[in-house]
């Protein structure tokens, strides 16, 4: 087996998804076969090539003056004295 | 001929006349929405209201006499993972379905500032992720030219609403081919420009280093006029390119040369390769020299791709936590790991998988194995490309190696609807342009012409699409 | 039995010097205002938004690593660190990363800090602070909801890192004052705002597992948190007890360390690189840039104290311990140019009134060194000329200073008063006190029995004199002229 059930678990947790049995099982039997099928990856011999990146220059970058962002930009209607409100951090 | 049928061209040249007014126009168009719409399904929000009130303030301009810009009275569709200040911006999504963006994203406010008029978001796959438009929240959009069967995506409502004259054109995102094959699927032209041509501020992200905004329109000169409104750089977008604004043009050109990639017509179905082989002679009618060439690195373009998009989009869909903004879920009482489960349990099952694909590649120990291998892929397919583009000036294949198939044919098995791919990912991987234009029909079913060329060589692309659309005179709005 | 002790550091010091955040244009000054009153769609993690690389971030970095003597590579890249925390608008951290190859600001660097004694660097990094947490009932454990402040979010960090080098607490402390003089020199980090520069350390006592400690959230609480560390493991490799390799934090108010709720072994960041931020290349011409952009490093500022002032080379560590006491120094000495006159004056008397001030303060708080001191480099070189011109001895300058530092009076102004008042002439004193004595015999007589009535005698030579005699000499030729009769 490439995917273990155990593995697409621990990732459910590090990705913050909440899975049902039945979503587990089935997500394993898919991801496996996808997974399957990316390995043909691994059988390409590692070389050294030039990676396709955006560069740019020192000059290029964004200058430091500040802006105020004048309208509202939380969405949200659970809210407290200008905080928002977040679940419990226990 | 009802003014809803219109090309953007003559829209604009319309309203400028003052043969009809932008108010006639775009009351015709939402007119013809609400018959053909029941069937498509191709908007996920309407501007009624607004884009009525744009018109009105746009005919009370012509007749001051005053400047209207180059796209005045056009009416686009706009795929709901661009956001527009102040217009619900869902991706399709329940995580996102009372999101209203606080901003515009760069290519809205060019084309406002250009007199184009939006009517409406164009519906897509959960977060542009998909190939038929299926996997969106909002229901399936349907093929124009046989509504049982799918659209293409994941821009399937922006593809879908040009064919069903719903609107002169629209704004989509290609990430994998997420323009071009439904462009392909419901026979219009679709452009997936050079990547940082076209600002991606505003762009939800799906996957960032392989995406670009990109037109869609029934001509390529609709595609050229929205094209050279959008491009250029942005100070908001660090990935677009510092040099001056381009400006394309329709070109007759004669003797150039075309390269037909053979993995691209061998892959595909015998309905959609001969089609092509039919381009490729059109082609050399028009005095085009063609010839077979070979791509051999495209073997792992699916499998680099998929490693590429699922890792961006496993990080890039962290931020659905549903605290910031989203849908209503009450944060008190909950312990944080289990809110943000439980939240994030409302993505669909596409968006949920590719989260979980793409995190397993970047776990601890799998990084040399997937996600630098598909970044050597990147490098490779590009030097391949570019040798190629020593030699010719263009690369075609067909933009989807099948017909469009029925909706549900494919839903339950998520490999073989990524395989459907193979011939899109290639330009987004090396990041050069490509373009869809309509080849014809095979048993009634578009076929999509794919033109590829070097990077920001998009005029050289225009100009055989254009050369080609001229000679093809393929069919591009069905009855409905 | 001898124990060896290895401290290794993570200081994060923010780039208070740039005025808008490391991605958005948001201000990085966050401090004092409304909850969310100092967010963008960028900074707020909106669906869309794209980082927008700070450039003068990119320079303070750079000084910095030079400052430490840090190497740059050809291009800087940013990463993305994957983890989920309310804190976090994006889910993700970006940061800079070296893994994959060297793309993090500055590696490899050495500084000195005192002693003859230098920790290696390893690395020089920018990265995005998080939002703030509050919790409403006071309590983590009790309030059913958190409440969330982004103001912080996206304010730039730069994180230096250093190899296990460090043998003992006052080697961290002397490392971490050199480290604060740099930023405070290069004038990219105000020190003294609330959190503006943290640490966490990691530590490991005769060649076991090392624990990290994280959480500390000021250098002075770094000493503490690291002692007691230090002793935990100890008693406990006493006790042949193995310590575990884990993550603890730091309990500000406890002050001990805890095992921390979510286990660092069971996270995994999955670092990729950001697509949204080009590479940016440095190249020669941006070091030469930055290298003309340096201003004076501590150390310089030292040899030059020492060589153009004749400074000693104690007084001269003292002052630049301090970034704002050699400027003081260096102000003073731009009104009256007597350098070790001054020198002593700030080091040895001013020092003693600023350690007595901050002793009384909380310890946590990190004021001006001047604070609720009216003194200015314009006293302290009134006070050198006067003395410099034998106008008034040493100890009537100290007596001068202890009064100024509350008024702000000029010493010069006070000297000439104290001066003009003053009846130091004893014989005219005598006679003032000759004739309270004659006026006053009743309460003379109760002053023979009552020490307390001399006060009342006192009181009357000085109304007389309208409060021209030196009250203390005058009180005692009252006491001896009392015994005397
Ligand atoms: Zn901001």
């Amino acid at each position: 087996m490439v995917v273990t059930r155990e593995e697409v678990k621990h990732i459910g947790w590090l990705a913050k998804l909440e899975m049902s049995d039945a979503e587990l099982q089935r997500y394993t039997t898919q991801i496996e076969e996808i997974i399957n099928y990316l390995n043909k990856l691994d059988t390409i011999p590692l070389e050294q090539v030039k990676p396709i990146a955006i560069k740019k220059k020192f000059s290029e970058l964004r200058k430091d003056s500040p802006e105020n962002f004048e309208d509202a930009v939380l969405g949200t209607g659970y809210r407290k004295d200008g905080f928002v409100k977040g679940p419990r951090m226990v | 001929m009802p003014i809803y049928t219109l090309e953007a061209g003559q829209v604009v040249q319309g309203i400028k006349s003052k043969e009809f007014s932008a108010e006639e126009y775009i009351s015709q168009l939402f007119e013809r929405i609400e018959k053909v719409e029941p069937k498509v399904n191709a908007f996920v929000t309407l501007n009624k209201e607004e884009g009525l009130d744009r018109a009105r303030r746009l005919d009370k301009k012509i007749r001051d006499g005053e400047q209207s810009g180059p796209l005045a009275g056009v009416a686009l569709s706009i795929k709901d993972n661009i956001c527009t200040k102040g217009m619900k911006t869902t991706c399709s999504s329940k995580m996102l379905e009372s999101y209203i963006p606080a901003y515009d994203a760069t290519v809205i406010k060019r084309l406002m500032a250009a007199g184009a008029i939006i009517i409406g978001k164009a519906n897509l796959d959960e977060f542009a992720m998909g190939s038929t438009t299926e996997f969106s929240r909002h229901g399936p959009t349907r093929n124009p030219w046989d509504i049982s069967r799918v659209s293409g995506g994941s821009s399937g409502g922006s593809a879908a609403s040009v064919a069903a004259l719903e609107c002169a054109a629209s704004l989509g995102s290609d990430t994998g081919g997420s323009v071009r094959c439904p462009a392909s699927f419901c026979s219009v032209v679709g452009l997936k420009p050079t990547y940082g041509l076209v600002s991606r501020f505003g762009l939800v992200s799906y996957a960032n280093s392989l995406e670009q905004i990109g037109p869609v329109g029934r001509t390529v000169s609709d595609v050229v006029s929205i094209l050279n409104v959008i491009a250029g750089f942005d100070e908001n977008d660090h990935t677009t390119t510092n040099s001056s604004k381009p400006t394309y043009s329709l070109q007759e050109r004669k003797g150039l040369r075309v390269g037909l990639i053979k993995e691209f017509t061998e892959g595909a179905d015998p309905g959609v390769s001969k089609m092509i082989y039919k381009a490729a002679e059109t082609l050399e009618k028009q005095g085009c020299k063609c010839e077979e060439v070979s791509l051999p690195s495209v073997q792992y373009a699916l499998a680099s791709y998929y490693t590429i998009a699922t890792a961006e989009a496993s990080s890039n869909l962290a931020r659905y936590d549903n605290i910031r903004y989203g849908f209503d879920m009450n944060p008190e009482g909950y312990e944080w790991n289990s809110y943000f489960a439980r939240a994030r349990s409302n993505f669909g099952d596409e968006a949920k998988r590719r989260i979980i694909v793409g995190s397993y590649v970047l776990s601890s120990g799998y990084y040399g194995k997937y996600y630098l291998k598909a970044h050597q892929v990147r490098s490779l397919l590009k030097r391949e490309m570019e040798t190629l583009f020593k030699k010719y000036d263009v690369l075609i294949g067909p933009t989807m190696p099948i017909l469009p198939f029925k909706i549900g044919e494919r839903i339950d098995d998520p490999l073989k609807m990524y395989l459907v791919d193979i011939d899109t990912v290639v330009a987004n991987l090396t990041g050069m342009p490509a373009i869809s234009v309509p080849a014809g029909f095979a048993d009634g079913l578009p076929v999509g012409l794919q033109i590829m060329a070097d990077q920001f060589a998009e005029q050289t692309m225009l100009d055989v699409a254009y050369l080609f659309e001229q000679a093809a005179k393929v069919q591009r709005s069905p009855e409905l | 039995m001898a124990t060896t002790t290895k401290i290794g550091l993570e200081i994060h010091c923010q780039l208070t010097g740039a005025k808008s955040k490391l991605f958005c244009r948001c201000s990085s000054d966050y401090r004092g205002k409304a909850p969310n009153a100092n967010i963008c769609p960028i900074c707020a993690g909106l669906p869309g938004t794209l980082p927008l690389l700070n450039q003068k971030t990119v320079e303070f970095a750079a000084m910095i690593t030079l400052a430490l003597g840090c190497k740059f590579p050809d291009e800087i890249a940013f990463y993305r660190k994957n983890y989920f925390y309310p804190d976090l608008p994006k889910n993700f951290q970006l940061t800079q990363y070296n893994a994959y190859g060297i793309t993090s600001i500055g590696v490899d660097g050495r500084l000195e800090y005192g002693n003859g004694k230098d920790a290696r660097i390893r690395r020089v990094q920018l990265e995005e602070d998080p939002g703030r947490l509050v919790y409403a009932s006071g309590s983590m454990d009790t309030s059913l909801y958190v409440l969330i402040d982004y103001n912080r979010a996206g304010v730039p960090l730069v994180e230096i890192v250093t190899e296990p080098d460090f043998a003992d607490t006052k080697d961290v402390r002397m490392f971490l004052d050199k480290i604060t003089s740099i930023i405070e020199h290069l004038g990219v980090c105000d020190t003294k705002l609330e959190g503006s520069v943290r640490c966490d350390a990691n530590v490991s006592v005769d060649g076991g597992n090392k624990v990290e400690i994280k959480n500390i959230s000021s250098f002075a609480d770094v000493e503490k948190a690291l002692r007691y560390e230090i002793t935990r493991q100890r008693t406990m490799t006493s006790r042949e007890i193995q310590v575990r390799s884990e993550t603890r934090h730091w309990d500000d108010a406890r002050k001990v360390t805890k095992e921390s709720r979510t286990k660092e072994e069971e996270q995994d960041y999955r670092y990729f690189p950001e697509p949204d931020i080009p590479l940016v290349m440095l190249g020669s011409e941006f070091v030469s840039f930055i290298k003309q952009s340096m201003p004076e490093l501590p150390d310089t500022r030292k040899e030059r104290f020492m060589s153009k002032y004749g400074l000693s080379a104690h007084i001269a560590q003292v002052l630049i311990g301090n970034k704002e006491l050699a400027d003081f120094f260096e102000s003073t000495l731009m009104i009256y140019l007597s350098p070790k006159e001054i020198a002593n004056w700030i080091v040895t008397d001013l020092m003693s009134f600023i350690d007595e001030r901050q002793k009384k303060e909380e310890e946590e708080e990190e004021h001006s060194l001047f604070a609720g001191l009216k003194v200015g480099p314009e006293h302290i070189a009134d006070l050198a000329r006067l003395v410099d011109q034998d106008m008034i001895n040493r100890a009537t300058a100290k007596q001068i200073l202890g009064q100024i530092i509350r008024t702000g009076e000029m010493p010069s102004a006070l000297a000439k008063r104290m001066h003009a008042s003053r009846i130091d002439d004893v014989s005219v004193l005598a006679q003032t006190v000759q004739s309270v004595f004659q006026m006053e015999q009743a309460a003379v007589q109760d002053a023979r029995r009552n020490a307390n009535v001399a006060n009342f005698l006192l009181g009357k030579v000085m109304k007389i004199t309208k409060g021209k005699a030196d009250p203390k000499v005058a009180l005692e030729m009252i006491q001896k002229k009392l015994k005397e009769d």
